[in-house]
C-alpha cells in the first residue's frame, strides 16, 4: 500500500541577497495512515521548512523548490492548482506552528480566529451550525488542551496569553479540523509538563479516533520516546537516519544522531553534554559530500566528495553515512 | 552570611481585563543568593515570565516589594536609574523576534553601549569584539552578518551578549533554550554556566525542562497560579519532592532512558479542569486537580512552612501547626488578602 504522505528527493532553497540558500537537499520522508513519526534536528536544519512546504505556504520568492516531489494520497502537492492545494488545507491537513504569535492575527480576539477556522471546516463538510454551537464547538476544543477559562480566552487578544496559551489556541485550532494529516512543529515547548502529557495523550486519543497520521516535529526527545513510533533525523537538510523510535535511541548509528542523544540533558544529573564540536554550515556554500563531514570525527575522503544515499542496515534501519556502506 | 542579591516579598503583580483581575501574580516570596542559579518552574500562565518582567521593571508591582542589593526597585522603570537598568538585564525566549532584523549584529550590540554609555563611542568596535569572543562567536565574520543569517543557537548567544554588554550582575533567563535543539542548548548552557562563574552571575532561570533545571540550578521554585508551591535545593527537589503539584510535574517529565524512569515518582495524572487565575479556588488553589486533596483543602490557603534545610513547601499535608503558626504571625496580615481576612482574628 502506499503511504499516505510520501516525499521523495525535496530540495528547496532561498534566494537572498547574498545569494542562493541551498537549505533542504534532497528529502526523504513517509508517513502511513494513521501513523505516527518524529523529526529531529539540529536548530536550522530544515524542519520547518519541509512543514512548510508540504503545505505550500513557503514565500515564494525568498523561497524556491529546486526539485522533488510530495506525494498526498498519489497525487503530487506541489503539481496540484491553488484551489486544490486550499481544499486540501481545508479538509486533509492541519498544522500547528512553531510560533503561534506569527500564525495567529494580532488584530483579532481568539474567538474570531477560532470560529472562522471551525466555519471553514464546517463549511468544508457541508454541515451547519448556529452561532452559538460554533462558540460552544470553540470552548471544547480550548478545553481540550488544558486552557484555563476558554471563555476568558475567546474575547482575548493574542499579545494578553502567555506564551503557553497562545501555543494552546494553535493546538485548539488543530483540533477542531477535520483533518487526516497532522503536521505538529514543537507543539508544546511552552507548555509545562503536565500540560504536555494532556496534550500527548490527546493526539493519542486523536490517532486513535480519526486515524490521523502525526509528524511530530520537536527538540524533546522525551516527547518522540513517548509519542512516535519511527523517528527521522535530519542534519542540514537531509534525513541522516530513520528506524524504530526506541531502536534509534537505544542505538544510534549516524555520527551526528549519536552526537545528539549524548546531548540530552538527564534526570540523573550529570551534567549538560557541550553538544556537538563545531556548527550547523552555511547554506550560502555547504560542505560538498557529506553534509556533516567537517564536524565528524569518522570523515573519510569519499565523505567530502560524495552524498551518502540512506543505507540499509539491519531490521529496516536506514543511515546516510559511508560507515554503513556494504 | 550570605550575600541576598534580590529579594521579592509578598509580591503581587494583577492584570485588571475585561473579564475580571487576572491575579498573575499573587504574594510571591523568595530570595536570590549572589552567584546561584534559581530555577523558575511552573505551570503555563501561572506568572513566572510576569515575575521576571516585575523585576527587572516592565511592570511596577501591584503589592508587596522587590529588593535588589538592599535597595528596594519596586518604582516604575522610567524611575529607575541607570546603573540600576545596567545591573539587571534579561534574555527572552525566543532568539528570532528579540532581535532586530534590520541590524546587524553590530549594531544589535551597539544598542546597549550606547544607551547606558557603557564605553566611549571610540571603545565601542572593541567592545563588540569582546562580546562576540565572550560568547565564542568570531567577531570578524559575524559582525556585519543580520540576524536571519545566523542559526537560531547563535541568535541565542548574540543575544546573551546583548544582555551582558553592561557588565550586569543579575541575568533573567526566560525560557534561553527552549527554542533550540539539544546540541546547541548544551553549549549555550556551559556557556552561561561558564560565564557566571567567570563574571560571578547571578540567574533567575525559567524553564519548563526539568531534567535541565536538575543539571543547572541550584534552587529550584516551583509555582501554579500565581503563588510558589515549593522551594528547595536541587538535589533535595528531585529526591525529596513534597507538594502534590510538584510530584506531579515530575512524574510527567518525558524521559530516554530507564534510568531516569525510575527516578520519577509514579506517574500522577493531570486531571481537573485548569482553573482560571481570574477566578482562583478557594483554598490551596491547586486543589481542584490534587490527587491528595483533603476537606480543610478546599476552605484553608496552606503557608509555607520549612520541613527541610532551605526546603519549603505549601501544602496541608505539611502544616506542622506549630511551625505555621510562627510564620503567619512573622507575616502578620499581608499574608492574605484583605478581602480574605477573618473579621476578629480568633
Ligand atoms: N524566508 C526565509 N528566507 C531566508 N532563509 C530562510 C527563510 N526561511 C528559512 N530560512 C533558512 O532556512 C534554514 C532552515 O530553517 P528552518 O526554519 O526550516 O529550520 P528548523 O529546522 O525548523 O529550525 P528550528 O529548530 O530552529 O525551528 C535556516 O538556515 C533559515 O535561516
Ligand atoms: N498584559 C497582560 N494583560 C492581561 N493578562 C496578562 C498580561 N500578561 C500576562 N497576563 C496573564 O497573566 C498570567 C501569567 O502570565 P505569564 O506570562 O507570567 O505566565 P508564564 O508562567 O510565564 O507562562 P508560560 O510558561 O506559558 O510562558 C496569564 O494568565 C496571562 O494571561
Ligand atoms: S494543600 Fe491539599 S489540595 Fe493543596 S496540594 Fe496539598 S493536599 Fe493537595
Ligand atoms: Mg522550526
Ligand atoms: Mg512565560
Amino acid at each position: 500500500m502506499s503511504p499516505l504522505l510520501d516525499v521523495r528527493d525535496l530540495s528547496v532553497g532561498f534566494k537572498i541577497f547574498e545569494g542562493y540558500l541551498s537549505v533542504l537537499n534532497g528529502v526523504e520522508l513517509t508517513l502511513g495512515e494513521g501513523e505516527r513519526v518524529g523529526l529531529v534536528g539540529e536548530t536550522g536544519c530544515g524542519k520547518t521548512t519541509t512543514v512548510k512546504s508540504i503545505l505550500r505556504v513557503l514565500p515564494m520568492p525568498p523561497a524556491r523548490i529546486a526539485g522533488g516531489e510530495i506525494f498526498y494520497r498519489g497525487k503530487d502537492i506541489l503539481k496540484m492548482k491553488r484551489r486544490e492545494v486550499q481544499t486540501l488545507r481545508r479538509m486533509e491537513l492541519t498544522a500547528i506552528f512553531q510560533d503561534p504569535l506569527m500564525s495567529l492575527n494580532p488584530v483579532f480576539t481568539v474567538g474570531t480566529q477560532l470560529r472562522d477556522i471551525v466555519k471553514d471546516s464546517l463549511g468544508a463538510s457541508g454541515k451547519k451550525l448556529t452561532k452559538k454551537q460554533i462558540t460552544a464547538r470553540c470552548i471544547e476544543a480550548l478545553k481540550e488542551t488544558g486552557m484555563p477559562d476558554p471563555e476568558r480566552i475567546m474575547s482575548n487578544y493574542p499579545i494578553q496569553l502567555s506564551g503557553g496559551m497562545r501555543q494552546r489556541v494553535c493546538i485548539a485550532e488543530a483540533l477542531s479540523t477535520t483533518a487526516q494529516l497532522l503536521l505538529a512543529d514543537e507543539p508544546t515547548t511552552n507548555l509545562d509538563v503536565t500540560i504536555q502529557d494532556q496534550i500527548l495523550r490527546k493526539l493519542d486519543e486523536l490517532v486513535e479516533e480519526k486515524n490521523t497520521s502525526v509528524l511530530m516535529i520537536t527538540h524533546s526527545l522525551g516527547v518522540v520516546m513517548d509519542l512516535t513510533q519511527r523517528l527521522y533525523i535530519m542534519y542540514a537538510g537531509t534525513m541522516v537516519e530513520e528506524g524504530q523510535t526506541e531502536e534509534l535511541f537505544a542505538s544510534p548509528l549516524h555520527p551526528y544522531s549519536q552526537g545528539l542523544m549524548k546531548s540530552v540533558p538527564k534526570l540523573t544529573g550529570e551534567g549538560v553534554s557541550d553538544g556537538i564540536p563545531g556548527r550547523i554550515p552555511n547554506y550560502l556554500d555547504p560542505p560538498a559530500g557529506c553534509r556533516f563531514h567537517p564536524r565528524c570525527e569518522h570523515t573519510m575522503p569519499i565523505c567530502q566528495t560524495e552524498k551518502p544515499p540512506l543505507f540499509n542496515v539491519e531490521n529496516g534501519r536506514h543511515v546516510a553515512c559511508f560507515l554503513y556502506r556494504s | 552570611m550570605t550575600d541576598t542579591i534580590l529579594v521579592v516579598d509578598k509580591l503581587k503583580k494583577y492584570f485588571p481585563t475585561k473579564r475580571g483581575t487576572v491575579k498573575a501574580v499573587d504574594n510571591i516570596s523568595f530570595s536570590v543568593t549572589t552567584g546561584e542559579t534559581i530555577g523558575l518552574v511552573g505551570e503555563s500562565g501561572s506568572g513566572k515570565t510576569t515575575t521576571a518582567q516585575c523585576v527587572i521593571g516592565i511592570y511596577p508591582p501591584t503589592d508587596g516589594e522587590i529588593l535588589f542589593k538592599g535597595q528596594t526597585i519596586s518604582e516604575a522603570f522610567s524611575k529607575r536609574s541607570k546603573a540600576l537598568k545596567r545591573d539587571i538585564r534579561i534574555v527572552f525566549q525566543d532568539p528570532g523576534s528579540s532581535l532586530n532584523p534590520k541590524r546587524s549584529i553590530k549594531q544589535i550590540l551597539s544598542v546597549p553601549l550606547k544607551v547606558h554609555r557603557v564605553a566611549t563611542k571610540k571603545d565601542h568596535l572593541t567592545k563588540i569584539k569582546s562580546l562576540l569572543a565572550m560568547v565564542e562567536l568570531p567577531p570578524d565574520e559575524y559582525m556585519y552578518k543580520y540576524p536571519q543569517a545566523i542559526g537560531g543557537g547563535e541568535k541565542q548567544m548574540v543575544a546573551i551578549a546583548r544582555a551582558l554588554a553592561t557588565d550586569p550582575s543579575l541575568v533573567l533567563l526566560d525560557e534561553p533554550t527552549s527554542a533550540l535543539d539539544v546540541s546547541v542548548q548544551g553549549k549555550i548552557i556551559n556557556l552561561l554556566m561558564k560565564l557566571q562563574q567567570d563574571l560571578n552571575l547571578t540567574y533567575l532561570f525559567i524553564t519548563h525542562d526539568l531534567s535541565l533545571m536538575r543539571n543547572v540550578a541550584s534552587r529550584v521554585a516551583i509555582m501554579y497560579l500565581g503563588k510558589l508551591c515549593e522551594i528547595a535545593p536541587t538535589v533535595e527537589f528531585f529526591q525529596n519532592p513534597t507538594h502534590p503539584y510538584t510530584k506531579m510535574l515530575l512524574s510527567a517529565i518525558p524521559v530516554v532512558s530507564q534510568e531516569e524512569k525510575a527516578l520519577k515518582p509514579t506517574k500522577i495524572a493531570s486531571r481537573g479542569e485548569i482553573p482560571s487565575p481570574v477566578n482562583v479556588p478557594s483554598g490551596c488553589s491547586f486543589h481542584s486537580r490534587c490527587s491528595e486533596k483533603m476537606d480543610m483543602c478546599a476552605q484553608d490557603d496552606p503557608v509555607m512552612v520549612e520541613i527541610g534545610e532551605g526546603h519549603v513547601t505549601r501544602c496541608h499535608l505539611y502544616q506542622d501547626t506549630k511551625v505555621a503558626a510562627s510564620i503567619e504571625q512573622e507575616e502578620g496580615v499581608h499574608a492574605q488578602d484583605p478581602v480574605d481576612q477573618p473579621r476578629g482574628d480568633g
